[in-house]
């Protein structure tokens, strides 16, 4: 698909970004949403292939304004409830109580 | 299938799973060729980038036999085997008058992506 | 339920969405949360840039193995240990006097992770990706590599399945230097294309 993710040649980007030595991974949650890429395509969830569909599909704005890892987030919420493993409402359900349990 | 375990982690690292398959596939085209890249716009799934539709390049190697990403994204299987090329294109070819002097672009393309030129 | 962090910030939305995708794929038998702990640990202490500095520094040392590298890059990497996930098909390409080859991935983040462990933000960044391909010698510039104009850039494009590391050019007054030595010079960034390897000390 003609998507925002197709960048080759698209120009005023701004400058490249570096940090400094870099951790693997800026937050702890980052490392679960990685380590869950294995997870979920070895348990067949999805290719590689659905996987890179799965992000191309966000809205543009949404595509330019998260990280990296909230668009492989992302790809888990869309496949996983297309698929049939979860639902939207068991999500919903378990962040409201994660953030309960955590207040 | 089993769910992956601990034990499990370091052989898959280690093995990945590569695109690449066993499969009696002729080539459409060879080294030396010149190949105009097809102007597909489909709502699917493709690796055929925007800034080389329609552009002609030039294969320089074939990388072999691998699952075609544009099926295997609709039947989440390894699908639809075909050759992949390395093909070279121009700069100049593909950014007109305000290419970088001296620059090219290789890029890997698929037999279904590609037509002669 | 206790916090399991040693800091008081609240977790973020999406370090919620994160744990309740855990939490539930581990309640359906589908997820072993010990498997993400083991995965986290090796591509943070096992798979890194060090890995492909030293198929670097080989090559450099050892004229066969070089053309083993080039020829067949997955089989010679492999020699060293090197092989899996996102480095399954590795295409190597060599620096010269004439030609400076440079790595992208326009569509996404694809990056040979065995030898470069996992991609830097930049290199997964809008901006990187979208100008790699019309301007790579602004890029460069930017990453403080002057070219001229006499050597071809060569910008390589990983939109399939094909993985490709930079062979860098051995820097001048390096002869005598071990293979552990030379290692010590080669970059990330010079295997992806945006540096060269370091001047020894000195």
């Amino acid at each position: 698909m003609n998507g925002i993710h197709d960048m080759g040649g698209m120009q005023c980007m701004g400058p490249i970004v570096r940090e400094e030595n870099e951790p693997r991974f800026h937050e702890e949650w980052e490392g679960r949403v990685f380590g869950m890429f294995f997870t979920n395509f070895a348990e067949g969830h999805f290719n590689v292939d659905m996987f890179r569909h799965a992000i191309e599909r966000m809205g543009p704005a949404e595509y330019l304004e998260t990280s990296y890892y909230e668009h492989w987030l992302h790809v888990y919420e869309t496949v996983l409830v297309e698929r049939g493993i979860l639902t939207q409402a068991e999500i919903d359900e378990k962040i409201a109580s994660l953030r309960q349990a955590g207040d | 299938m089993p769910t992956l375990t601990p034990e499990m982690v370091p052989g898959l690292v280690a093995a990945g799973a590569s695109c690449r398959m066993d499969a009696e596939v002729a080539p459409k085209f060879k080294v030396g060729d010149t190949v105009r890249a097809r102007d597909i716009n489909p709502l699917s799934h493709t690796r055929l980038p925007r800034y080389i539709r329609g552009r002609t390049g030039r294969i320089v190697h074939d990388h072999g036999v691998f699952a075609f990403p544009d099926t295997s994204a609709e039947s989440g299987t390894h699908s639809d085997p075909q050759h992949v090329y390395s093909v070279r294109f121009e700069g100049s070819e593909l950014w007109g008058s305000h290419a970088n002097a001296n620059s090219c672009v290789y890029i890997d393309l698929f037999d279904d992506y590609i037509d002669p030129a | 339920m206790a916090h399991d962090h040693g800091h008081n910030a609240p977790p973020s939305d999406t370090a919620m969405r994160a744990k309740a995708l855990e939490t539930l794929l581990t309640e359906k038998g589908l997820l072993d949360p010990a498997a993400i702990d083991a995965l986290v640990e090796t591509y943070e202490t096992r798979v890194g840039p060090r890995n492909g500095a030293r198929v670097v520094a080989r090559a450099w040392t050892d004229s066969d193995y070089k053309a083993r590298l080039l020829e067949d890059g997955t089989g010679a990497i492999a020699e060293l240990g090197f092989s899996g996930v996102q480095g399954e098909d590795m295409v190597v390409v060599e620096n010269t006097d004439d030609v400076h080859n440079l790595v992208t991935c326009t569509l996404c983040s694809c990056y040979p992770w065995p030898t470069l462990g996992l991609p830097p933000i930049w290199f997964k960044s809008a901006p990187y990706r979208a100008r790699s391909v019309i301007d790579p010698r602004g890029v460069l510039r930017e990453f403080g590599v002057e070219l001229s104009e006499d050597v071809e850039v060569r910008v390589w494009d990983s939109n399939a399945e094909l993985r490709y590391l930079v062979l860098p050019q051995r820097p001048a007054g390096t002869e005598g230097m071990s293979e552990d030595e030379l290692a010590g010079l080669v970059t990330r960034d010079s295997m992806i294309g945006t540096g060269l390897a370091q001047a020894p000390a000195g």
